[in-house]
C-alpha cells in the first residue's frame, strides 16, 4: 500500500515516447493514407490540390499528436474548463460575427484564420468532461446534481451549435457527451428515463428544426420526396457504391466520382468515391482500421489509473466512433444527410486538427497512465 | 469504510465494464454498418451496375448566341446563321465505328471521312462531341433523330456561325471573330465548347464582352444511349447585345470608293459634338466574309503576306509622324505658357540654327517675319522650331496628350495603337539616350519621335475646333436602349488661344497662301478650316522632288480639318502613305469627305449642338 502510494519520479521524456502507443500512431497514418489516395482520385490523378495538403497536415497531425503526449498530464487538466468556456464564448460569438458559408454560419475569422469554434468544442468537452469526473467523488456520480451538472455542460454547446444551425454536430456533441457520463458510470436508469421523456418531447423539437432539416429527414425517410434534391445524393451515392461491388472499379477509375456526380466529394462524401473504386473490400478494410483504432483507444483507456486519462481516451474513441460511423451510414443511406466528415479521410484543415487534438490528449493520458491524480489535485467544482 | 485505493479499483473496476458494453456496441454499430454496405455493395451491387452505367450527370454548356452588329442606321453588319449539325460523343457509344458505320447509312458519309471521324474519336476526349455532319437538311435532321434509338451519343444540334455582310466597307472596324486559342484551365468553360468563336480584332474584339453574352447550362442525366432520362436544372444562355456602330456604311463605301486610288492610306471622320466615328476608313482593305470560309488560314496567310498588309486598319493601328498638323499642339502650348502672343512676329530666313545644327524650313527662300496667323496658313518650320525651343518639351507633350494624342480610346474597337508623344522619361526609358535640345526642335514640326494614329488626329482636331475633351466612341447603342449623348468637359484652353489657332487653320484653307487652298469649298458658310502636314520618311525627300523618289521613301501627306468653320460639326484627319504633299494629295480628299458630309441630311444624325465659344471664334476668324 504505501508502495503504491510512495513517489514516483517524473518520466523523462525519452521514456515517455517509449510510453507512446505507437500501433495507435500506425493506425492513424494508415486511415489518413486512405485519405491521401482517394484525394488524389478525386482530383483526378493528382496531388493537387487536396491530396498533397492532407499529407502534410497528417504528418503535422502525427506530430502534435506526440506533441501533445509529452506534456505533463496536470497541464491538460488546468487547462480543462478555461479551454471549454473560451470555446463556449466563441461558438456565442459566431452568430454575432462569424462569416456565413453554404447557408450556415460556422466560422470564425480570426488574425487571417478562419476557424470553426464547433470543432474544436468537441474536444474541450471531452477534455471538460474528463475534468469533471476526474473531481467528482465516484460515489456520487449518480446523484441528480451532479448528473445535471454534466448534462449542462453539455446542453450549452448542443444549443449553439443548432443556432448556427449544424444539426450533424449537435448530435456528435451530445452522443459523445452522454457516453462519456454512461462509461463514467451514471446509473442507466438516467439514460432509459430521458430517452423516454425524448420520445415523448420529439415533436417539439422537430418544431424547432430548421426547415432544411426536416427537409433531410424527411426525404430521408422517403427519398422519393425528393430525388433530385437532398434524396439525390444519396441517391447518387448508393448507386455508386453499389457499382463499385465487391472489387471495385480500380483506383482512378470510378466513373460516378470522376463524373461529377457527387457533390462534396472530397469531404463528406469520400467515403463513395473510395468504395466505387476499391470496392467493399476497400471500404471494409477503412471500417476495420477504426474498428481497431477504437479497441486500441478503449484499451489504452482501462489501462489508466485515473479517471481523466480514462475519460479522455474513452473520448478520443468516441468522437472517432460517431464522426465514422454517422458518415458512413449517411452515404449509404442509414442515417440522414447532417453533413459530418470522415475523420482522418475527409479534406478539410478544422476537422482534422479537432482529431489530432483529441489523439493527442488521449495519447497524453495513456503516457501517463500510472499517474495516480488525487482528487484534491482539482481543489473544486471549478478548479483552482 | 473504503480506503481510497478500495473506492479507485471499484471505479476502475465499474470503468471497465462500462468500457466494455459501449466498446461492443460500437463494434456492434460499425459491424452493422459494414453489413449493410456488404448488402450494398456485394449483395445489391449487381443492381446498381447498371444504373450506374445509365445514369450519367451531363452538364452541357450552352452557347450563348452573340450579338449582331448594326451600323449607325440599321444595315446588319454581322449576324449569325444557323445550319443543323449532327454530333458524337464518344464517351456515350459502346461502339464508335459501328455508331459511325450506322449514321453514314442515314446520311451518306464516305469511307475515309468515316474513318477520319473515328480517328479524331479516339484521339480526343471522349466526352468532348465530334462533329458527325455539318449543314444538315431538315429532313436529315428528322431522319436522324428518328433512329436515335440504333444511334447511341449521336445527337443534332444547332451551330451558329457569324456571317458578314458589306465586308469589303466595314471588315477594319467589324473585325472578325475565330476559334480560342489558349485555354486557361480556369477560363469560361463555354470557351471550350468546339467551335465556339471570340472577337479577335475590331469591334468583334473590343466590345467581345457584351457582344458574347453570358453562357448557360443545362443538367441532365442521360443514359447509355445518350438519351435524357431528365433535366436536373437549366439555365437558359444570355443572348449577346446588339451593337449599333456610328459609322455610316453608305459613305464610308463611297469613301472607301474615293480612296482606292491610294496604295495605303486611311481616314477618320467624327460628328465634333458626340465624338462619333461616322467613317473609319482603312486601304487596302479585305473583306471579313473570307473568315467564315474554312480555307480561311490559308487566305489569312496570303493577306499577312502581301506587300500592305490589308489586315491592318490604319486608322486606329498606322502610327505616324503628325509633320506640321502638330504644329497646332505646339502653338497652343506656347500660348498657354506665355512664351509668345499672337501678333508677335518671329523671322523666317529659311533656316534655324541651334547649337551648330542648322534646321530648314520647308521654304527654302524664308517666310520673313511671320505671326502665329501666317506660320500656320504658310505652314513656316521655323516660327515652330523657336516656339518648340520657348516652349519646352515637357509643356508639349503635355498639350499633345491633353489634345488625344499619345493615348488609346476606349470607343469599343479593340487593338488601337498609342502612339508615341516623347518626352525625357520617355527617351531615357526606351532608348536609353538624354534627351537633346535638337529633339525638342523637330517635335516643334511633328517629327522625330512623335508618332500618332489618324483617329487621334482626328480627336486632336475635333478637341480644337470645339474646345471640349471630345472623346471618339465607335458604339452608338447597345441592346435595345440608345446610348445618351455625352457632355463633354472644356479641355481648359482659353478661347482666346483657341481662336488664334482656329484663325490660323482657317487662312490654311480659305486664305491665298495657305498650303491647303485645294480644300476650299467656296465661300459659303459651311467652309472648312485645316491643317496640311507633310511627314518626311527619308532625307532624301527634302533635296529631291517627289515624282524622282521610290515610293516608299516619299513623304507622307496628311490632312486634318473640322467645318463647318462658323459652327464645327465635323473633324476629318487623313493620311495617306507617302503621298508626297499634304496640300497636294491629301487636302482634296479631305475636302470631297467633307462635302459628302455636309450635304448627307443632318437630320439623319444626331442634332447639331451649338457651343458659344466655337462659333465665336470662328465668326473672328472669317473677319482675319
Amino acid at each position: 500500500m504505501t508502495q503504491m502510494l510512495g513517489y514516483q519520479p517524473p518520466p523523462t521524456p525519452g521514456r515517455k515516447l517509449a510510453g507512446v502507443n505507437w500501433m495507435v500512431i500506425a493506425l492513424v497514418a494508415l486511415i489518413a493514407a486512405f485519405g491521401v489516395a482517394s484525394l488524389y482520385s478525386v482530383a483526378r490523378g493528382s496531388f493537387s490540390p487536396f491530396a498533397e495538403r492532407h499529407a502534410l497536415r497528417a504528418m503535422l497531425g502525427i506530430a502534435v499528436i506526440l506533441g501533445m503526449a509529452m506534456v505533463p498530464l496536470r497541464f491538460w487538466l488546468a487547462l480543462a474548463y478555461p479551454s471549454y468556456f473560451v470555446l463556449l464564448a466563441a461558438l456565442a460569438l459566431v452568430p454575432l460575427v462569424g462569416t456565413e458559408a453554404m447557408g450556415a454560419k460556422r466560422w470564425l475569422r480570426f488574425a487571417g484564420l478562419s476557424v470553426q469554434p464547433s470543432e474544436f468544442m468537441k474536444v474541450a468537452l471531452v477534455l471538460a468532461l474528463a475534468r469533471y469526473y476526474q473531481w467528482l467523488d465516484p460515489a456520487r456520480v449518480s446523484r441528480p446534481v451532479w448528473v445535471l451538472a454534466p448534462c449542462l455542460m453539455i446542453a450549452a454547446p448542443v444549443m449553439l451549435v443548432l443556432q448556427q444551425p449544424d444539426l450533424g454536430t449537435a448530435v456528435l456533441f451530445a452522443a459523445v457527451g452522454v457516453a462519456l457520463m454512461f462509461i463514467a458510470g451514471v446509473n442507466p436508469l438516467y439514460f432509459l428515463g430521458t430517452a423516454g421523456v425524448g420520445a415523448a418531447l420529439a415533436p417539439l423539437l422537430w418544431e424547432r428544426l430548421h426547415a432544411y432539416q426536416q427537409q433531410r429527414i424527411r426525404v430521408f425517410l422517403d427519398p422519393e420526396l425528393d430525388p433530385l434534391g437532398s434524396g439525390y445524393h444519396v441517391l447518387q451515392s448508393k448507386i455508386a457504391l453499389g457499382s463499385g461491388g465487391l472489387t471495385g472499379k480500380g483506383f482512378l477509375k470510378g466513373t460516378q466520382g470522376q463524373l461529377n456526380f457527387l457533390p462534396e466529394k472530397e469531404t463528406d462524401f469520400i467515403f463513395t468515391m473510395l468504395g466505387e473504386e476499391w470496392g467493399y473490400i476497400g471500404a471494409a478494410a477503412l471500417i476495420c482500421l477504426y474498428a481497431m483504432l477504437i479497441v486500441m483507444l478503449l484499451a489504452m483507456a482501462m489501462s489508466c489509473r485515473s479517471a481523466f486519462a480514462r475519460q479522455l481516451n474513452a473520448g478520443a474513441a468516441l468522437i472517432v466512433f460517431v464522426y465514422a460511423s454517422i458518415n458512413i451510414s449517411m452515404v449509404i443511406g442509414l442515417v440522414p444527410v447532417v453533413g459530418v466528415p470522415l475523420p482522418l479521410v475527409s479534406y478539410g484543415g478544422t476537422a482534422m486538427t479537432a482529431i489530432f487534438a483529441a489523439l493527442g490528449l488521449a495519447m497524453c493520458g495513456y503516457v501517463n497512465r500510472n499517474e495516480r491524480l488525487r482528487r484534491d489535485d482539482v481543489r473544486g467544482f471549478l478548479g483552482t | 469504510m473504503f480506503s481510497g485505493d478500495d473506492a479507485d479499483i471499484l471505479q476502475r473496476r465499474r470503468f471497465t465494464r462500462r468500457a466494455l458494453i459501449l466498446g461492443g456496441a460500437k463494434l456492434g454499430t460499425l459491424g452493422l454498418v459494414a453489413s449493410q454496405l456488404y448488402r450494398l455493395q456485394v449483395l445489391q451491387g449487381a443492381r446498381y451496375v447498371p444504373l450506374a452505367e445509365e445514369n450519367r450527370l451531363n452538364i452541357q454548356v450552352l452557347a450563348p448566341r452573340r450579338g449582331r452588329i448594326l451600323d449607325r442606321n440599321g444595315i446588319v453588319l454581322a449576324e449569325n446563321e444557323d445550319s443543323y449539325r449532327a454530333v458524337l460523343v464518344p464517351a456515350l457509344t459502346r461502339d464508335v465505328r459501328a455508331t459511325v458505320a450506322l449514321f453514314a447509312r442515314i446520311v451518306p458519309l464516305g469511307i475515309d471521312q468515316q474513318t477520319r471521324i473515328v480517328a479524331r474519336a479516339r484521339r480526343q476526349s471522349p466526352n468532348v462531341p465530334v462533329v458527325l455532319a455539318a449543314k444538315l437538311a431538315f429532313e436529315d435532321i428528322a431522319r436522324i433523330n428518328l433512329f436515335a434509338p440504333q444511334l447511341p451519343g449521336v445527337r443534332t444540334e444547332v451551330d451558329s456561325r457569324r456571317r458578314y455582310r458589306h465586308g469589303g466597307t466595314m471588315a477594319h472596324v467589324v473585325g472578325y471573330v475565330g476559334s480560342v486559342e489558349r485555354r486557361a484551365l480556369d477560363d469560361a468553360p463555354v470557351l471550350r465548347l468546339p467551335g465556339f468563336r471570340v472577337g479577335k480584332s475590331g469591334v468583334e474584339l473590343g466590345m467581345d464582352d457584351s457582344l458574347r453574352g453570358r453562357a448557360g447550362h443545362v443538367k441532365q442525366e442521360v443514359d447509355a444511349l445518350g438519351r435524357i432520362v431528365r433535366q436536373l436544372e437549366k439555365h437558359e444562355p444570355r443572348r449577346g447585345a446588339d451593337t449599333m456602330l456610328t459609322i455610316d456604311t453608305t459613305l464610308q463605301a463611297r469613301v472607301l470608293d474615293r480612296m482606292s486610288q491610294e496604295k495605303s492610306a486611311a481616314l477618320v471622320a467624327l460628328d465634333v459634338t458626340t465624338g462619333e466615328v461616322l467613317v473609319m476608313a482603312s486601304v487596302p482593305n479585305f473583306d471579313n466574309a473570307i473568315f467564315t470560309d474554312p480555307d480561311v488560314s490559308r487566305e489569312l496567310r496570303r493577306l499577312q503576306t502581301t506587300q500592305h498588309n490589308p489586315m491592318v486598319n490604319r486608322a486606329i493601328r498606322g502610327a505616324y509622324p503628325p509633320g506640321s498638323t502638330f504644329k497646332m499642339v505646339v502653338a497652343l502650348a506656347a500660348l498657354e505658357r506665355g512664351v509668345v502672343k499672337p501678333r508677335e512676329r518671329i523671322n523666317c530666313e529659311g533656316s534655324y540654327t541651334l547649337a551648330d545644327h542648322v534646321y530648314r524650313c520647308w521654304n527654302r527662300n524664308g517666310h520673313g517675319a511671320s505671326d502665329l496667323h501666317k506660320a500656320l496658313r504658310e505652314s513656316c518650320d521655323v516660327y515652330f522650331y523657336e516656339l518648340a525651343r520657348r516652349t519646352g518639351i515637357k509643356a508639349i507633350a503635355a498639350m499633345a496628350r491633353r489634345l488625344g494624342l499619345g493615348q488609346t480610346f476606349d470607343c469599343g474597337i479593340a487593338l488601337q495603337k498609342a502612339g508615341v508623344v516623347p518626352d525625357p522619361d520617355w527617351k531615357r526609358l526606351r532608348l536609353g539616350r538624354a534627351w537633346l535640345d535638337g529633339d525638342t526642335i523637330l517635335t516643334g514640326v511633328g517629327q522625330g519621335y512623335v508618332l500618332s494614329t489618324p483617329l487621334q488626329l482626328a480627336v486632336m482636331t475635333a478637341r480644337i475646333a470645339t474646345g471640349l475633351a471630345v472623346e471618339p466612341r465607335l458604339v452608338r447603342a447597345q441592346g435595345p436602349a440608345p446610348s445618351k449623348a455625352p457632355v463633354f468637359a472644356p479641355v481648359g484652353l482659353q478661347t482666346e488661344w483657341l481662336d488664334a489657332v482656329r484663325r490660323g487653320m482657317f487662312g490654311v484653307v480659305n486664305e491665298t497662301g495657305g498650303t491647303g487652298y485645294r480644300a476650299r469649298i467656296g465661300d459659303g458658310p459651311a467652309r472648312l478650316a485645316g491643317k496640311t502636314g507633310t511627314s518626311q520618311v527619308s532625307r532624301q525627300s527634302t533635296q529631291r522632288a517627289a515624282h524622282e523618289l521610290a515610293w516608299e521613301q516619299r513623304d507622307h501627306a496628311l490632312f486634318v480639318a473640322f467645318a463647318p468653320t462658323s459652327q464645327p460639326r465635323y473633324a476629318i484627319a487623313t493620311v495617306i502613305e507617302h503621298g508626297g504633299s499634304g496640300g497636294a494629295v491629301a487636302a482634296p480628299l479631305v475636302r470631297e469627305v467633307m462635302e459628302e458630309l455636309l450635304a448627307a441630311e443632318p437630320e439623319s444624325r444626331s442634332p447639331p449642338f451649338a457651343p458659344d465659344e466655337p462659333s465665336r471664334g470662328a465668326n473672328e476668324a472669317r473677319q482675319g
